[in-house]
């Protein structure tokens, strides 16, 4: 009876958590990212320590260099970025773009007319999946939460976590009891380990892709080089099958540009070196290895995150679903070493 | 369940003998200074054990050593069940774990009610990164203390092979 009642605890325990981080959601998402960012710079602060400064300061450091950075997204390419979104939207429905995609969808018509290609309103289909692309894309940027609210607490979490994150995770591993006192705390570095180099990884070779891309699309010439390139970046996050997702936006910007395919065989190029580039030099140095998803996986968990959580979800699942990898293998590794 | 509350509302108004006067006891601590003492007072952890609670059991992956701040603990060599050591206040245990990775050599079971601080490997890597000189010392007095103990073994196995001879060549066997 009373192992029934433990359960029945639990269950609920379990279930008032669920209902409390769904009321919470966008709290919960500022934690999360704030939480993310942390760990991602720790190892800046930790540096700065061995260096001589004490926490307190190697965190403030840390602070201001972010709070520089953003300030510097803020006013210098936040307003390129709003503009070149926009543009790329009104650009699908005026000028060359809207001729070049009547022509191909005439020439569709006419030859694919045996597959049903009567109706495809190529035009309009691509003009609201991009619309809608953009304006996902973009609100989850501003929208979402006010930016105001992101952009000072988030900082403020970070400051906050970096500077007593140790003592937070110290308290918390106080609350386990004797018996599984040592498996937690091993399971915890454990994770911490691999974690950390996953999502460090990940970030560093986002960032990298990003910065290659937005120098490639602007060498040949390609307009809003700079959000293709950031999204090109984050497309990255998805193995196989974000690097074509990334070169897409940057093909029918540069067909909308220049009315032909002019441009198309640098762009495909470019994409090929960055990816060579991200093969055999990036994902070697920064990316952990011990997170290999089957390519079925990564399919799988893109098209759910997408379904659940649009362009977010699917940019964030394979990350989330290495993380939960991680932990489950390390749970499981450190689980077999110890007699419960 | 009753752990975790414990664990959340003990230590709290109890007036106690401070962390850095008990590490200065410890061997592997005797040389660092006051901040220096701070600093590893900062990663300790501190558990509270009832008696005959088991502290950690052989064969479990080893994660760092325990020093005993209050009470006493025995050291169980399993499956035999022989102790083979009973410790008190200001004496540590569990050492070799923040070296190596290898599984616990015996139980430790609380003999008494205990305060313990545990010191362990993760925390000890992390305090080498990011105050390598630190770490160093604790790492080298750490090597000192286990140097000690393998030195004090080896005389003590070099005794018994002494004796065993005494006692072979006294009832006339050939000597090995």
């Amino acid at each position: 009876m009373n192992r029934y009642l433990k359960m029945l605890f639990v269950f609920i325990v379990f279930v008032l958590v669920l209902f409390l981080l769904k009321a919470l959601a966008p709290l919960v998402r500022i934690l999360i990212i704030s939480a993310l960012l942390a760990y991602i710079l720790d190892p800046v602060a930790s540096s700065m320590e061995s260096r001589g400064l004490n926490r307190t300061l190697s965190t403030l450091v840390v602070f201001l260099a972010i709070m520089t950075i953003m300030a510097g997204f803020i006013l210098l390419l936040l307003p390129v970025i709003s503009t070149e979104t926009r543009a790329i939207q009104e650009g699908l429905a005026a000028g060359k773009a809207q001729e070049f995609f009547s022509g191909l969808e005439n020439v569709l018509k006419s030859k694919l007319q045996f597959l049903g290609m009567a109706d495809i309103n190529l035009t309009e289909r691509l003009q609201s999946v991009f619309g809608s692309l953009g304006q996902q894309f973009f609100s989850y940027l501003l929208n979402v939460f006010s930016l105001v609210t992101n952009l000072v607490i988030i900082p403020f979490i970070i400051f906050f976590l970096l500077k007593d994150g140790r003592e937070i995770n110290k308290r918390i591993i106080s609350l386990v009891p004797n018996r599984y006192f040592e498996f937690s705390l091993n399971l915890q570095y454990k994770m911490d380990q691999q974690l950390g180099n996953y999502l460090r990884g990940q970030f560093m070779d986002a960032l990298i892709i990003g910065i290659l891309s937005i120098l490639a699309l602007w060498i040949i010439g390609v307009k809003y080089f700079i959000v293709i390139g950031i999204f090109a970046g984050l497309a990255n996050l998805i193995p196989y099958i974000g690097p074509i997702a990334g070169a897409i936006p940057a093909i029918i910007v540069s067909v909308m540009q220049t009315g032909d395919f002019s441009q198309v065989l640098w762009i495909a190029v470019a994409f090929i070196l960055v990816q060579l580039v991200d093969n055999v030099l990036v994902q070697p140095l920064v990316v952990a290895k011990t997170v290999n998803l089957h390519p079925l996986l990564v399919l799988l968990v893109v098209i759910v995150g997408g379904q659940f959580f649009g362009i977010l979800g699917m940019l964030l699942a394979v990350p989330a679903t290495g993380v939960i990898k991680v932990v489950a293998q390390e749970s499981y590794q450190s689980y077999k070493q110890y007699n419960f | 369940m009753k752990s975790l509350w414990e664990n959340i509302f003990r230590d709290k108004n109890q007036t106690e003998e401070s962390i850095s006067a008990i590490l200065k006891k410890i061997p592997i601590f005797q040389e660092l200074k006051d901040k220096e003492l701070e600093a590893v007072e900062r990663i300790l952890h501190r558990r509270f054990y009832k008696q005959e609670e088991i502290v950690f059991r052989q064969g479990d992956a080893g994660v760092g050593m325990y020093i005993i701040e209050k009470g006493r603990v025995k050291i169980r060599l399993e499956p035999a069940g022989q102790i083979v050591a009973h410790l008190k206040e200001g004496e540590f245990f569990g050492e070799l774990a923040l070296l190596d990775d290898s599984p616990r050599s015996a139980t430790a079971i609380a003999e008494s009610d205990c305060k313990m601080l545990g010191f362990f490997q993760p925390d000890l890597f992390g305090l080498i990164d990011r105050n390598p000189r630190l770490g160093v010392k604790i790492v080298s007095m750490l090597a000192k203390s286990i140097g000690d103990r393998l030195k004090a073994a080896n005389e003590e196995n070099q005794e018994m092979r002494n004796q065993l001879m005494l006692l072979q060549e006294s009832e006339g066997q050939p000597v090995k």
